[in-house]
């Protein structure tokens, strides 16, 4: 099997993957803060504050994925 | 802009680049050697703009003293009476001093990020050295702090889990490597985040761009469809989160760095 190929093969997988593992973990997250939204309303900004941090920290992971990914796309033929 | 895009779609390149003035300088001049100069240094060249930038729109807002302030003065002194209650929330009433620094690194970042709706304007944080520097500062000062509030050895007792019985001790080497690896590992996820969302969402956009381009290619019109202004605010949007985030994990390690005080 030739380099090429394989990363061609392996690459997209990775980076699905990824996206699977920040997707479930987001879906969590924002679950969380939706449910104490509903139970006290007027700390609604705060709580928004924090699920966004949340979230960027989360989405992190599956841009550390896409770097990957780029860079192998660079070695790929 | 378009017009362009349609001439660089019949280069070679790996990844689709919205034209920026370093590629546009360079091929239009040709290749010359201040040209490729400023193509290779572009984003740094664009970053000290920014910061030049910003530097004068602060000075012109503070040049009028009035005790009520209106117009400029007073959206500046908004914003910064805002963050500095944010971050004193977190970091205490000791944290003031830090307030200069982390309201710098977020309208930096911010101005940063949102250069990329100017047209022919490249992101300078899309370049990991960039961000990287701007990591090596915060860990700069962390590590500074740490070792001045603890004490050097004070500082190796503390990252070894300040053990105080005999299974602290038992644990204390295990406890010192994580510790360790956490903290070199704190400026590389700054760095990798800021610069990997950034350069990401300017990839996205560049290959839309290039896909409007050749949805019409046939039509033989020196346009093309300007299907990436959707991700334009999604730009807009983690460009202002990553923003926040940076500063806010910066407050988080400096709080980190401080000694618990017993009230």
């Amino acid at each position: 099997m030739e380099l090429s190929s394989a990363i061609a093969m392996g690459a997209p997988i990775g980076v699905g993957l990824a996206a699977l593992g920040s997707g479930i973990g987001l879906g969590i997250a924002v679950s969380g803060a939706l449910q104490a939204i509903g139970r006290q309303p007027e700390a609604s900004g705060k709580i928004m504050t924090n699920m966004i941090i949340g979230a960027a920290l989360i989405e992190a992971l599956t841009i550390y994925a896409l770097i990957v990914f780029f860079i192998l796309l660079g070695k790929m033929g | 802009m378009e017009i362009v895009i349609n001439f660089f779609a019949s280069i070679d390149a790996e990844v689709p680049e919205l034209p920026s003035i370093g590629n546009l300088i360079d091929k239009i001049f040709h290749g010359a050697p201040w040209a490729s100069f400023i193509h290779h240094w572009s984003s740094l060249l664009t970053s000290v703009f920014v910061g030049i930038a910003i530097a004068s729109l602060f000075w012109i807002g503070s040049r009028s003293k009035n005790l009520i302030p209106t117009g400029l003065q007073n959206a500046l002194e908004w914003f910064l009476e805002n963050f500095e209650t944010a971050i004193c929330d977190i970091l205490g009433p000791r944290g003031k001093k830090y307030v200069p620094l982390l309201a710098t690194l977020f309208i930096y970042i911010l101005a940063m990020n949102w250069l990329t709706l100017i047209p022919l304007m490249k992101p300078p944080s899309s370049n990991v050295n960039i961000t990287a520097g701007l990591a090596i500062c915060v860990f700069c000062l962390v590590q500074y702090q740490n070792i001045r509030n603890y004490g050097f050895f004070g500082f190796l007792y503390h990252m070894a889990g300040s053990p105080k019985d005999i299974l602290g001790w038992v644990m204390s080497p295990l406890m010192f490597c994580i510790e360790l690896l956490t903290q070199f590992t704190r400026p590389v996820t700054l760095a990798f985040r800021l610069f990997g969302n950034v350069a990401g969402e300017d990839i996205l956009i560049g290959a839309f761009a290039l896909f409007g381009v050749l949805l019409i290619q046939d039509l033989n019109i020196p346009f093309g469809l300007p299907l990436q202004i959707p991700f334009l605010f999604l730009a807009m949007l983690t460009g202002l989160m990553q923003a926040l985030v940076f500063t806010l994990l910066s407050t988080i390690y400096i709080l980190l760095s401080m000694p618990e005080e017993d009230h």
